[in-house]
């Protein structure tokens, strides 16, 4: 494997394992507003590490640039999307999850 | 009766019929100053959408003194020149003010527009709001009905100048011009040939075609105000800068919120925070809001009025939000070196814990 092999594995590994985390994220955390919080970040950045990884491989391509657009998108929609979830959430008055609420239970 | 009241507050705009409206409204205050022998007052306001903090918007702050030294110089002409021949201008007393508001805050629904406005007439004693029937704030965004509605909602003599209209929409900065016509033109040519990839013939036609088309259509949306070259070059420059930055925070950031995650107890403290950001502007809102939900541990639930909801993961995370780290970059990005230096969101004292009480005050 070339050096550039072993940087594409690195950060496709780093992508999975930040989507790992999202998804255990999603399970581990108590409500909607802390879920949002892995969603939003752990999977963008999970995602933006695979798609860098892709972007180098393909090289000085339309491709890359192509993959570098689309990772720009991920970084500019995923937000706006949890932003949108937590939104609708706030407006339905569903009422955040806080420390105290576990010693109540 | 109410609409003897003649306390006016004018809402300033570029409009091509402010002209009738000045005049509307000064005729009202001589008729009611010479009926009841009370002086009578108007003032010109002006709601202003952005910070005047850096010198590329100097100019926009001109454009506002104008506007507003404009009106003063036509009402008082009107109050001069007697066009009805029934009035004496000696025994009526009509006071002319001019003022800015808005300047602290980010004004953008009709909601907001209103607020400042009734703030301003309910320190100074108005009563009576007289709109001009082509003053649009918002820009291209069709706002005074919904701020008619929101005006009359605070129990104010609210009416609309009966000027006629005299239709020269062309010619209003407002509208669609050459600038906005080719930086549109240029942005959806050049996405259309990067996704091509290949600049032969058939896609430099098809691409300026469609780029035409996208160009006629959203022109006049897409802007509120005029690109400038020189500004928007800037701005993408610093927002270069700002790119890696964000990009380090990010990747900074997850590894902290994956250790949480990851860890056994689950140590979280999460919390609602109100923000007032000292941020002005759609765009560079919107770039806030978004850089703070994707550095992991805040997240942006809601914007309300001129301040953001977050929602914090940790401790740790809220002292970085008040640290206001981002929001100098983010001012850097759109305002330039002189904005950073403004204070952080702790030092100005404008971030605060949140609960459901607050939503109730600020709806009353």
């Amino acid at each position: 494997m070339t050096p550039l092999e072993y940087l594409v594995v690195g950060l496709v590994l780093a992508g999975v394992f930040f989507s790992f985390v999202a998804v255990v994220g999603i399970i581990r955390l108590p409500d909607l507003y802390t879920r949002a919080h892995a969603t939003s970040k752990s999977d963008t950045l999970g995602t933006v590490l695979s798609l860098g990884g892709i972007a180098l491989l393909f090289g000085a391509e339309v491709s890359a640039v192509k993959t570098v657009l689309l990772l720009l998108f991920m970084l500019i929609t995923n937000p706006t999307a949890a932003h949108a979830i937590a939104r609708a959430a706030h407006d339905q008055g569903i009422e955040p999850w806080t420390a105290s609420d576990e010693e109540g239970d | 009766m109410p609409d003897t009241s003649s306390r006016i507050l004018v809402p300033v705009g570029e409009s091509s019929t402010f002209r009738n409206t000045v005049a509307y409204a000064v005729r009202e205050a001589r008729r009611i100053a010479a009926e009841t022998g009370e002086e009578s007052t108007v003032h010109f306001v002006y709601p202003v959408r952005w910070q005047l903090v850096d010198e590329s918007e100097r100019s926009a702050a001109d454009a506002v003194a104008d506007a507003l030294e404009r009106a003063r110089v036509w009402a008082n002409d009107d109050l001069d020149y007697d066009d009805d021949g029934d009035l004496d201008a000696e025994d009526v007393s009509v006071s002319i003010e001019t003022a800015v508001v808005g300047e602290d805050r980010y004004l953008f629904s009709p909601n907001d527009f209103a607020e400042v406005l009734l703030e301003y007439a309910h320190d100074r004693g108005l009563d009576r709001i007289v709109l001009d029937p082509e003053y649009q704030p918002g820009g291209s965004a069709p706002m005074l009905q919904p701020l008619e509605f929101e005006l009359a909602r605070s129990g104010l003599l609210v009416e609309e100048a009966p000027v006629d209209r005299v239709v020269e929409r062309g010619r209003l900065p407002s509208r669609a011009n050459v600038s906005k016509a080719l930086a549109m033109f240029g942005v959806s040519f050049g996405f259309y040939l990067l996704l091509a990839g290949v600049f032969d013939t058939f896609n430099l036609v098809t691409g300026a075609v469609s780029a035409g088309v996208v160009t006629a259509v959203f022109a006049r949306i897409s802007f509120v105000n005029t690109p400038s070259a020189t500004g928007t070059v800037a701005r993408i420059a610093r927002f270069l800068l700002y790119v890696p930055y964000l990009l380090w925070e990010i990747v900074k950031a997850n590894f902290s919120v994956a250790y949480i995650i990851l860890h056994p107890d689950l140590p979280i403290d999460p919390e609602m925070q109100r923000y007032r950001a000292a941020i002005w502007g759609d765009l560079s809102v919107t770039t806030l809001a978004n850089s703070i939900t994707l550095t992991p541990g805040t997240l942006t639930v809601d914007m309300d009025r001129d301040s953001l909801i977050i929602h914090s993961l940790t401790g740790s995370a809220r002292d970085g939000l008040a640290g206001g780290a981002l929001e100098r970059a983010v001012r850097f990005v759109f305002y330039g070196r002189s904005a950073a230096r403004i204070p952080t969101p702790a030092e100005r004292g404008t971030i605060a814990s949140w609960t459901d009480d607050d939503q109730t005050d600020g709806d009353e």
